[in-house]
């Protein structure tokens, strides 16, 4: 293990204390697991991964892409017999893996990004934009032509607006964006 | 009959409620027994089968010794007691006054039908015109207002659900017995007096009220008011307010004056509503404003009349209260996760589930869907619904719901005939109590039922091809998911305190807990925080029906000890004297005929008379009209009085009413009231009994008559004395419990201090310091002037029988003396199993869970220097050859873990565990245990943890199921929770006429109504010697067993009962088949006169000793083969 490593091991080992917290009265009944409506494409079960966090094995947990598949339908939270916080769980491994910028998730994280980079610019997702935006982040080449055919049967069906969006769109989120940024830093602080 | 002059109060008339007053009225308490539902047995009632045995047994409660002082037939049909007074649809209204001395409040509602008239025909039910859901079945079916409230009691009268009835009368005119009486008749009683100066006014409230059948009055002024209240008694006023002259407050200032408890009402127009919340203040106790509706009149004045008809409360005094209150159950339809319950049909709750089994439910017993009558073939159960979830705030775990569970499944089984899959949902299976992990066994390897772990989150209506049917998306533990479809799906509904519970506690000024259960004061289930006031069954939390019947014993003992400590257990002399002696005398039979009010149609009287007549014993015969009032019975009793005969049939309806009353009667006339019979002579339009069979029926009485054995009842002498064999919380609680009643007790312990395991345990989960108990309890014990203990001593031999035993017992020294006794408990206790596995011995870093509370008491063991620690839970226990769950082991680890995490929040601790035995509220310490970071891993028996030992670690291999992986934990500590083994010698138990089950541990008579005795009467077990336990619970079970003894040694004279078995001596051969046939071991060889000799006290009747003797010298008297043919004869002549 070299430097880099072993200190992106700790500090994900760090950020991971306070949501082992926050479900630790788990008792692992797999009412999450059942519950899941995108269990099926999940590499793990929620109650897997719980496990996991519980037993502090963080490299099995991003290895994993169970968390970025939630789609927080608050599900699992509601039947939670013990009434842990699982969709907020899942959010803030979603957060440690963008922070941490871990690999696995690159292209997951960066299409997070583009959206809402699109959302705080005009207040609603420009397709165009954000998939422009994506295509930059990934530097990919051959990424455009995967989605190329998606692409053309959204279109077909008038769901992309072709229209270059104004850059100082006076509908930009970008003042709320800056707020929760400063909120966000201020809670880190503490 | 035995009566002292305390009298108690049992609240609630369940099965612990029932337990409670039969334990007090046995040892002679006066004893009223409450409940608020029209009938006894509680949810019982609604439950036919019970495990293990999968069937009732309730009627083992009743009565072993003086067994003729209270009903001897099926509980479920009813109860009566010489001491206990039952009252039902009652309620305490309020409570006063210092124990031993309560002003008790208890208002009852007004029974609409006479119990004593109604013969429980339904032509009341046939008429009546509402329908609605049957609280019995569950809601499944529908009753009408006038309803019987179970289907099988005895009198089964009916009753009249007032919210629902609409008071239509149709009833009460087809109430043959005129027992109805519809309020019309009480609301005539009920004078209302209207004040207006309009006549108009006067006149519409006088119509409308009178339609109601109220009876009103007018005054058409303030004076004249007056004048007529003067003159009449009314129980409601309705005065206007303007009115010329005197108005109406003025009117109201001068009657309340001199009648202050006079109820008025205010009439007044909509200006001057000011004026009449002025009125009220000077005691008006409600306004109508004018122009009046007239429904909302008519509520008024109902509200205020039914205030009226039930406000007479009854003042009486208790020396002590029970309170048995049971307890409610959860519904899932109210919950944030309902599980489909009340949406999809087919989803439903276990007591639904029960209903549909029993053949008094909805379907006849018939295993069907209610909702399409659909053969149920393949049902699931979900468990915890309602009980471990933080959701619904209940952090605890209902006890019952996973071994009732287990047996719906087994009865669906055996309904089904084995045609059903039956698949148990759970997350963990708490098979905590005695013989509880067998039954589950033998439900899964035997019966087939499928046991899953894993939690259901909601139930889906089956789309595809199967109409109604529900499908179940669960994952597994390897996560793969799966989506089955059922039949059913049944929830196992936890429990919740029982409805009212806050209020009640309110009044009573009890304390509750966290959960709104009782809460019980700490090391006592019963003491609630004030004095006199007890806690039986779950009324203090979620119990099965063992243990609510030891709790409810154990809540008569403490109600006991409050009334003895009063004054209570002084005799009430007894005015009946000898019985007359006729057993030298011919019979002479006085045979009472009820007409039933001359409709006794079919029958020719005077033609029975000729023909009884000429039977010489038959001295006299009479036809009597409607003995059931209190007119016809006194004539009856003249007759009795007159005739002086020694033998008494009569025929009626409802012949066990007459029961009773008929003991009384023979009382009064000084006759033994063995020689008293009462027939059922029924007749209704469903049944035309002629007089031919009448005249069969009083034959077959006057034969049963003729045969009685007229000799006085025998009775067997009683030591008043106890031995207690066993010093430690259990020994010293029951000793405490009969010396504290005066009795002497002699304590046996074998050590050389008394105080067993509490020597070395340190502190309850709950945080309770064990020492405090210990001293105080030592401390009592050794200065009570009737405990003689004696320590360092062993029980060598005994012999003898209830009233009696002779006890052979040797000091160190080897020096043995007898000591005689009249009950026997055994409290041998129990100790920690010996660990053999896991690498236990071979180094010092493996402990078990007795070693870890001592080290961390001593403190030699420091929780900072170890960094991490793993508990094995079930070494040895939960499989053969110890296939039972100690209870206590879960609830240590729990403890210990706690505590090592308290000291050292950094220790990683891993519980490795088959199922968290954490019952009831022990569940919240496992939660606090998760949330302290404590990492629970499931193992099973078939893949167990291994462990590999070195010099500075132990190393625990353990195949995580969810992870799919093993884990090598690394550990500085390795804690084996070994499980409890009994300490009883087996050669104490045989020689005390007791056994012990297959696990060493003391038989009981029957594990859940008699689950601290044995079967040979006067022997009793508790503590651990009896089942594993906890402190506490020890010291429920050895007041439970100190009770029962109670019930002995407050005897002199211990009689028998009327049926007991008996041996023509001239006839016997000694072949002794009988001795090995008594189930109660009432029959003993007496070697010297060469004669079997039946014990009159324990011998229950039953007659298998009759049966097998190959002579017929052994028979059962009441049912001598002479007096049975002769009935056979009498049947069919």
């Amino acid at each position: 293990m070299n430097q880099a490593e072993h200190k992106e091991k700790l500090s994900v080992h760090d950020a991971l204390a306070p949501i082992r917290e926050k479900i630790q009265a788990c008792i692992q009944c797999g009412t999450c697991s059942g519950s899941c409506p995108n269990e099926f494409a999940m590499d793990m079960t929620p109650r897997h991964l719980w496990r996991l966090l519980l037993m502090g094995q963080a490299e099995d947990i991003f290895h994993s892409k169970t968390f970025m598949l939630c789609s927080a339908c608050y599900y699992c939270t509601l039947r939670c017999p013990r009434g842990l916080p699982l969709t907020e769980a899942m959010g803030e491994l979603k957060q440690i893996a963008a922070r941490e910028n871990l690999v696995p998730y690159n292209q997951s994280v960066r299409f997070y990004k583009s959206f809402m980079e699109s959302v705080r610019r005009h207040g609603r997702v420009q397709e165009m934009e954000f998939m422009t935006l994506y295509f930059a982040s990934m530097k990919s080449p051959f990424l455009p032509l995967r989605f190329a055919p998606l692409g053309l049967r959204l279109m077909s069906k008038g769901k992309v607006h072709l229209h270059i969006p104004l850059q100082n769109d006076p509908e930009s989120l970008d003042a709320v964006f800056r707020k929760a940024e400063e909120m966000e830093k201020v809670r880190s602080e503490k | 009959m035995k009566r002292k002059i305390g009298t108690a109060l049992v609240a609630g008339a369940g099965i612990s409620g029932i337990r409670a007053a039969l334990d007090l009225a046995e040892c002679g308490y006066g004893v009223t027994l409450i409940d608020r539902c029209p009938h006894i047995g509680g949810i019982l009632s609604q439950l036919d089968y019970q495990f293990p045995t999968d069937r009732c047994g309730m009627c083992k409660m009743l009565p072993s010794i003086a067994r003729d002082d209270s009903s001897q037939y099926c509980l479920r049909k009813g109860l009566f007691h010489e001491n206990i007074e039952i009252r039902l649809s009652t309620e305490i209204i309020s409570l006063e006054g210092e124990p031993g001395h309560f002003k008790v409040m208890l208002r009852g509602k007004p029974g609409l039908i006479s119990h004593e008239l109604c013969t429980g025909c339904g032509a009341c039910t046939a008429v009546c015109p509402v329908e609605v859901p049957d609280e019995f079945n569950e809601g499944l079916s529908l009753r009408k207002a006038v309803y019987l409230p179970v289907p099988h009691a005895i009198p089964n009268t009916y009753v009249i659900d007032t919210d629902a009835c609409t008071r239509c009368g149709a009833c009460e005119e087809a109430c043959p017995t005129a027992a109805i009486r519809l309020s019309q008749g009480e609301r005539r009683q009920f004078h209302i007096l209207v004040v207006d100066d309009e006549l108009i006014v006067r006149d519409s409230l006088k119509e409308w009220l009178e339609d109601e059948g109220f009876s009103v009055d007018m005054a058409e002024s303030g004076p004249e008011a007056l004048e007529q209240l003067a003159n009449c008694a009314y129980h409601l006023m309705l005065a206007d307010i303007k009115m010329t002259g005197m108005d109406g407050v003025e009117l109201l200032k001068k009657a309340k004056e001199a009648l202050p408890d006079l109820c008025v009402v205010m009439m007044t127009a909509y200006a001057t509503v000011e004026t009449a919340v002025e009125a009220m203040k000077i005691g008006a106790l409600d306004y109508l404003i004018k122009p009046f509706d007239p429904n909302a009149l008519i509520s008024m004045v109902l509200r205020i009349y039914q205030d009226f008809e039930t406000g007479q409360g009854h003042l009486s005094d208790f020396g002590a209260v029970v309170l048995c209150g049971g307890a409610a159950y959860f519904n899932p339809a109210e919950s944030k996760n309902p599980f489909g319950y009340g949406v999809l049909p087919n989803v439903i709750t276990s007591l639904e589930f029960e209903r549909i089994l029993s053949g008094t439910g909805p379907c006849q017993g018939k295993l069907v869907r209610p909702s399409d009558g659909k053969a149920i073939r393949k049902a699931a159960w979900i468990q915890c619904v309602g009980s471990r979830d933080l959701q619904t705030d209940a952090d605890f775990c209902s006890d019952v719901c996973c071994m009732y569970a287990i047996k719906e499944c087994l009865l669906a089984r055996e309904k089904a005939e084995g045609e059903i899959e039956t698949t148990i949902f759970y997350m963990d299976m708490r098979t905590f109590g005695k013989s509880f992990q067998r039954y589950r066994d033998q439900a899964e390897n035997e019966q087939g039922v499928r046991f899953e772990r894993g939690r259901i989150h909601s139930v889906i209506q089956d789309k595809e091809d199967n109409e109604g049917n529900l499908i179940l998306h669960y994952s597994d533990r390897g996560g793969a998911l799966h989506d089955e479809s059922y039949d059913m799906v049944i929830l196992a509904v936890g429990q919740l305190p029982a409805a009212g519970m806050a209020e009640l506690a309110e009044m009573l000024k009890i304390p509750l807990n966290p959960w709104g259960f009782a809460q019980s004061e700490p090391f006592s289930l019963t003491q609630t925080g004030r004095e006199g006031i007890l806690l039986g069954g779950s009324f203090s939390g979620l119990k099965d029906i063992g243990e609510s019947v030891t709790q409810a014993s154990a809540a008569a003992l403490s109600a006991s000890r409050v009334i003895h400590a009063a004054g209570g257990s002084q005799e009430i002399e007894s005015d009946t004297s000898e019985y007359r002696d006729v057993s030298r005398d011919y019979p002479k039979i006085l045979v009472l005929v009820c007409t039933c009010g001359n409709r006794l149609s079919a029958s020719d009287p005077q033609e029975i008379v000729r023909e009884l007549e000429k039977d010489p014993a038959v001295f006299h015969v009479e036809f009597l009209g409607q003995t059931c009032t209190a007119e016809g019975w006194d004539r009856l009793a003249g007759l009795a009085e007159k005739y002086k005969p020694n033998r008494i049939l009569i025929a009626a309806c409802l012949s066990y009413i007459y029961a009773r009353k008929l003991r009384e009667l023979a009382r009064q006339i000084g006759l033994n009231p063995a020689l008293t019979e009462a027939v059922s002579y029924h007749q209704s339009a469903s049944n035309p009994r002629g007089s031919g069979n009448l005249l069969s029926l009083l034959r077959m009485g006057i034969a049963r008559l003729r045969h009685a054995d007229p000799s006085p009842v025998l009775s067997v002498p009683v030591c008043q004395e106890a031995l207690v064999v066993g010093g430690g919380i259990a020994g010293m609680t029951a000793a405490l419990a009969v010396a504290d009643h005066g009795f002497q007790v002699y304590l046996i312990e074998q050590a050389e201090v008394l105080g067993g395991n509490l020597r070395w345990l340190q502190k309850t989960i709950e945080g309770y310091e064990i020492k405090t108990l210990l001293d105080d309890t030592r401390m009592k014990v050794e200065k009570h002037p009737r405990i003689q203990v004696h320590i360092r001593t062993r029980v060598i031999a005994s012999y003898g029988q209830v009233g009696s035993f002779f006890t052979t017992v040797q000091d160190e020294e080897g020096l043995t003396h007898t000591l005689e006794h009249g009950v026997t408990v055994l409290a041998t206790g129990g100790t920690e199993a010996a660990a053999t596995s896991y690498g236990y011995g071979t180094s010092s870093l493996v402990v078990t869970q007795k070693e870890l509370e001592q080290k961390l008491a001593e403190k030699s063991l420091d929780p900072k220097k170890l960094a991490a620690v793993v508990m094995i839970q079930c070494v040895g226990s939960r499989e053969e050859p110890r296939n039972y769950c100690s209870r206590v082991c879960c609830a240590s680890a729990l403890k210990h873990a706690l505590y090592l995490k308290s000291q050292n929040p950094d220790m990683a601790i891993y519980v490795l565990y088959r199922d968290m035995m954490s019952y009831g509220f022990a569940e919240t310490y496992f939660t606090q245990a998760r949330k302290a970071g404590v990492i629970f891993i499931q193992y099973e028996v078939k893949e167990k943890p291994r462990v590999k030992i070195s010099d500075q670690s132990v190393y625990v291999t353990v195949f995580d199921p969810i992870l799919g992986s093993e884990l090598e934990i690394e550990s500085d500590l390795l804690v084996l929770a070994t499980g409890i083994v009994p300490a009883l010698p087996e050669y104490i138990v045989t020689t005390f006429g007791a056994s012990v089950d297959r696990d060493g541990f003391f038989q009981e008579a029957e594990s859940k109504w008699r689950p601290v005795d044995s079967l040979k009467e006067g022997v009793f077990g508790c503590g651990i010697a009896h089942s594993p336990r906890s402190a506490a619970e020890s010291v429920i079970s050895a007041e439970a067993a100190a009770q029962r003894a109670l019930r002995i040694l407050s005897y002199k004279q211990l009689p028998g009962g009327k049926f007991t078995a008996k041996v023509r001596h001239s006839l016997c051969s000694l072949c002794e088949r009988c001795i090995a046939a008594c189930p109660y071991g009432a029959r003993v060889i007496d070697t010297d006169s060469e004669k079997i000799q039946v014990n009159p006290v324990m011998c229950q009747g039953c007659g298998s000793c009759a049966a097998v003797c190959p002579n017929s010298a052994s028979f059962l008297e009441g049912y001598s083969i002479r007096q049975m043919l002769e009935v056979v004869d009498a049947a069919f002549a």
